[in-house]
């Protein structure tokens, strides 16, 4: 049988193969992971269809493949392993030559003025050399020619790092743009490109925030969870998103509407070995601290073990990005598209603080809150981190949200 | 039953090269080899008939060596040792081979293969048959020697050049049909080895194909040493007798009858896939035989692929490796191609002849404003301590560019010579680039910077034309 890339899910319509988890002639089990694949949001593992063996592997790891495409034929002894002779145009990595052609007498990139190595390399990143233009003397295509030309591409895609020797010298090595980092970066590029994006940053007292979560540790543990001051800091953000609903919104440019949205999924940055992925808390609003925690901790979890499901990445309204484990005093996060505001977390530490006339110490951190201005003004956006703050600096009222 | 990803079938310089970067990249490769390992290059071609040449150019020298002051008598050529070393030499590279190929885990299997299907093989060995299930097989079988109707081999009188690189004495009246590159290799090796030697080539010039400058010199040379050579002329009629024949030639000027002890037949290679079931299979091939495949090696067929001799001429071992390099890389998913500018080759005759890119006439029928420089070893200081001031390096360049478009040499180490010209190429290098570099003196390369020099319009050592 033809195994077709399923629909992974809202608006999917590709998929780079990240790893095949099989190889031709393996016997595998129905319900068996085969194949990795990375969406634009997620890794997902996609079990075997049936129990057979792997009559052929149409789509290269790297390459990338579209839903509905056949990627993998698997003999399951009800009827004739249909192998088609090549793979889909759209999952090739290089050039396509045809399937057939009379023994070359002069290749066809005979006419490009390059290097051995920058035509190879040209290969390597899935650039046609003939269509790069040449910046070199008498037109000659260099390393840097096709590596620009690699990236304004859409449909680049890039084979196997292992096996790219690196180049450039001992002293610089090539790491090809893979993967999910491919996808961070574009999705970065395109927020800031195409949002107006401004960073508001202002200052909480968290010293009572400290003792609350004291107080809740002991019974957190009861029932397994390990509390942390993210689901306090989630409980604080609800109240603030129901008052200014333009931070929880999404502008759809076209229409010309801005879409208020009335639940509340909190998207929680997660650093990765692979990189960054933002898993969703749902309806955070309908949940107690202890669920918060534990399925933060669960999505973080997975997250780290790259086994995130695509309804876990999926739908967040607002996001939050949590740096103060790692140290610094804020930032300007990005805004994680279609999202118009994203708050960054960032180090509690003991500073001296002016009450009452008098310096203390207090338990203080800063919240960065960067929003797309075109949707929010700064003084809304400084209302509503205000209104945070003052959810997390009084404990009677974060008490009455938290349980 | 032996399981692997790739099986490669011969193991000549394309498909053990072959064997070796699929191993290397991790495959399970098989190479499976009817005769022994290096195929007709190591054991039949290139390495023993370049032994012989080496010492006929030897004795050569020597007999010859008077005017530098070189005095030796009783010079003579004992063919029992002589063939004794060219085995050495074969064999010390056959097991190198062998050697590579274990260090680097692929098996070898020395039998006859035939293809069942895409992913199966059946090889007759000394101990019987194997069966080798594969996921990829490569076709490497390579060419043997065609023959003409009226001169089939017959081993004795009627040889091919395998059996004439076997001979344990120089034949007395040789006879050569055909003037290519085999041909004329053993016209020159013969005639320093004492054959009396007639060349019969049916087109009007020796080394069809190969700029005519070039050939002139080696024409020119094999006449002045005795050889006759006949254009446009072919061998209508052989009355063999015993160790001899009587063979007529039917030339421009008319017929012609001579006796010869020997006819040594090269007049080219058919693919060699008798064995491989590529019509039941479904592989193509073009009218000629030769298996078609891309330029990824690969042929109609997914997971079969060819190279070497049997995709088609040019049939040369080096091009037949790098060949293999790119199936082997391909089968491993890499994104490997035959995408080099040029395949340069070189002829073992007396002045050796190497050619890269294109000649002079291609180049201008190809719409460039060609410009050609030529230095002759006349000139040359290495060339003439040497004793050997015969030939030129051309030099064919863009003249708007000075893009290097190719280069023929003719002359002493032409072979040697032509990998420069070839680099410069498959870099894009300008003639400005070839002379701008330095070369060492005294040495042959320089006269490759000479004829650059020329080409950019600023020859030291010669005068402007």
């Amino acid at each position: 049988m033809e195994f077709k890339l399923p629909d992974l899910g809202e608006g999917i319509t590709e998929g780079e193969i990240l790893k095949w988890m099989t190889k031709e002639g393996d016997q595998i089990e129905e319900d068996q992971p085969i194949v990795e694949v990375m969406t634009d949001k997620v890794n997902v593992q996609i079990p075997s269809p049936r129990s057979g063996k792997v009559a052929k592997i149409l789509v290269k790891e790297g390459d990338v493949a579209k839903v509905g495409q056949t990627i993998i034929v698997i003999d399951d002894g009800t009827g004739g392993v249909q192998s088609p002779t090549s793979a889909p145009p759209a999952s090739r990595p290089i050039p396509a030559a045809p399937a057939v052609q009379a023994p070359p007498a002069g290749p066809a990139t005979a006419a490009v003025l390059a290097t051995p190595a920058t035509r190879r390399l040209a290969r390597e990143l899935g650039v046609d050399i003939a269509t790069v233009r040449g910046s070199g003397p008498q037109g000659r295509v260099t390393d840097d020619d096709v590596r620009r030309s690699s990236q304004r591409t859409d449909t680049v895609t890039v084979q196997a790092a292992q096996e790219s020797p690196p180049r450039g010298g001992s002293r610089e090595e090539l790491v090809p743009l893979r993967g999910l980092r491919r996808t961070i970066s574009e999705r970065m590029a395109k927020s800031l490109r195409t949002t107006a994006q401004v960073t508001h940053v202002d200052e909480a007292d968290m010293t009572d925030l400290v003792l609350l979560r004291e107080a809740f540790k002991g019974s957190a543990e009861k029932r397994g969870v390990r509390l942390t001051y993210l689901p306090f800091i989630i409980k604080a953000i609800v109240p603030a998103l129901k008052e200014f609903p333009y931070v929880n919104s999404t502008l759809d440019e076209q229409a010309g509407n801005v879409i208020l949205k009335k639940y509340y999924n909190i998207g929680i940055a997660t650093d990765t070995e692979q990189g960054l992925v933002v898993p969703v808390v749902k309806d955070v609003d309908r949940k107690d601290i202890f669920e918060l925690a534990g399925e933060i901790e669960k999505l973080s979890q997975k997250a780290r073990n790259g086994q995130l499901a695509l309804d876990e990445v999926h739908g967040s309204t607002f996001t939050i990005t949590n740096v103060g484990a790692i140290g610094g005093l804020f930032a300007t996060p990005i805004i994680n598209l279609p999202e118009v505001a994203i708050l960054g977390l960032h180090k509690i530490a003991k500073r001296p603080v002016v009450r009452d006339g008098k310096i203390e110490v207090r338990d203080t951190t800063y919240l960065s809150l960067s929003f797309d201005h075109r949707v929010i003004d700064g003084a809304y956006a400084a209302r509503f981190t205000s209104r945070v703050i003052e959810t997390i600096q009084d404990t009677k009222r974060l008490l009455s949200e938290v349980l | 039953m032996i399981e692997a990803d790739v099986a490669v079938i011969g193991g000549g310089p394309g498909g053990y090269v072959c064997g070796i970067r699929a191993a290397q990249l991790g495959l399970k490769t098989v190479v499976i080899e009817a005769d022994r390992l290096g195929g007709e290059c190591v054991n039949y071609g290139c390495i023993p008939s370049k032994s012989l040449i080496s010492v006929s150019r030897l004795i050569d020298k020597v007999k010859d060596a008077e005017k530098f002051g070189f005095r030796a008598s009783g010079v003579y050529v004992d063919f029992v040792q002589l063939q004794k070393w060219k085995s050495e030499v074969i064999s010390r590279l056959v097991s190198g081979i062998e050697l590579l190929l274990r260090g680097y885990h692929a098996t070898v299997v020395t039998g006859e293969a035939e293809l069942m299907a895409k992913d199966r093989i059946l090889v007759t060995t000394a101990q019987g048959t194997v069966e080798i299930s594969c996921k990829n097989v490569v076709l490497a079988t390579g060419t043997r020697t065609s023959s003409l109707p009226g001169l089939e081999f017959d081993g004795n009188v009627i040889i091919s050049s395998k059996e004439g690189l076997d001979l344990m004495g120089a034949p007395k009246r040789l006879l050569i049909v055909g003037g290519g590159a085999i041909g004329l290799e053993f016209a020159s090796m013969f005639q320093k080895l004492g054959s009396s030697i007639t060349v019969v080539e049916i087109m009007d010039q020796l080394l069809p194909g190969t700029d005519p400058e070039v050939v002139r010199v080696v024409h020119r040379k094999l006449e002045s040493k005795g050889v006759k050579v006949c254009l446009k002329s072919q061998v209508v009629r052989v009355d063999k007798g015993g160790s001899e024949a009587n063979v007529e030639v039917e030339t421009p000027d008319g017929k012609m009858t001579l006796g010869v002890d020997r006819i040594l037949v090269s007049v080219g290679r058919k693919p060699r896939t008798e064995k491989l079931n590529l019509h039941k299979i479904g592989v193509q091939t073009d009218s000629r035989g030769y298996v078609i495949t891309d330029n990824r090696m690969q042929t109609n067929i997914p997971g079969v692929y060819a190279i070497g001799d049997v995709r088609g001429p040019p049939l040369l071992a080096h091009k037949a490796s790098k060949e293999g390099i790119v199936a082997a890389e391909c089968i491993a998913g890499m994104p490997s191609a035959a995408d080099w500018k040029v395949v340069p080759d070189a002829v073992f005759c007396d002045p050796e002849v190497a050619s890269v890119g294109l000649t002079e006439a291609r180049a201008t029928e190809a719409g460039y404003k060609v410009k050609r420089s030529r230095f002759q070893f006349a000139a040359l200081g290495r060339a003439l301590t040497a004793g050997e001031p015969e030939g030129f390096v051309k030099i064919v360049s863009n003249e708007e560019d000075g893009l290097v478009l190719g280069a023929q040499i003719v002359g002493p180490e032409a072979s040697d010579l032509i990998s420069e010209v070839a680099l410069a190429m498959e870099m894009g290098a300008t003639v400005d680039d070839i002379a701008l570099t330095i070369h060492p003196h005294p040495t042959l390369p320089e006269a490759i910077m000479e004829a650059s020099e020329l080409a950019a319009g600023r020859p030291i050592h010669q005068l402007k034309t």
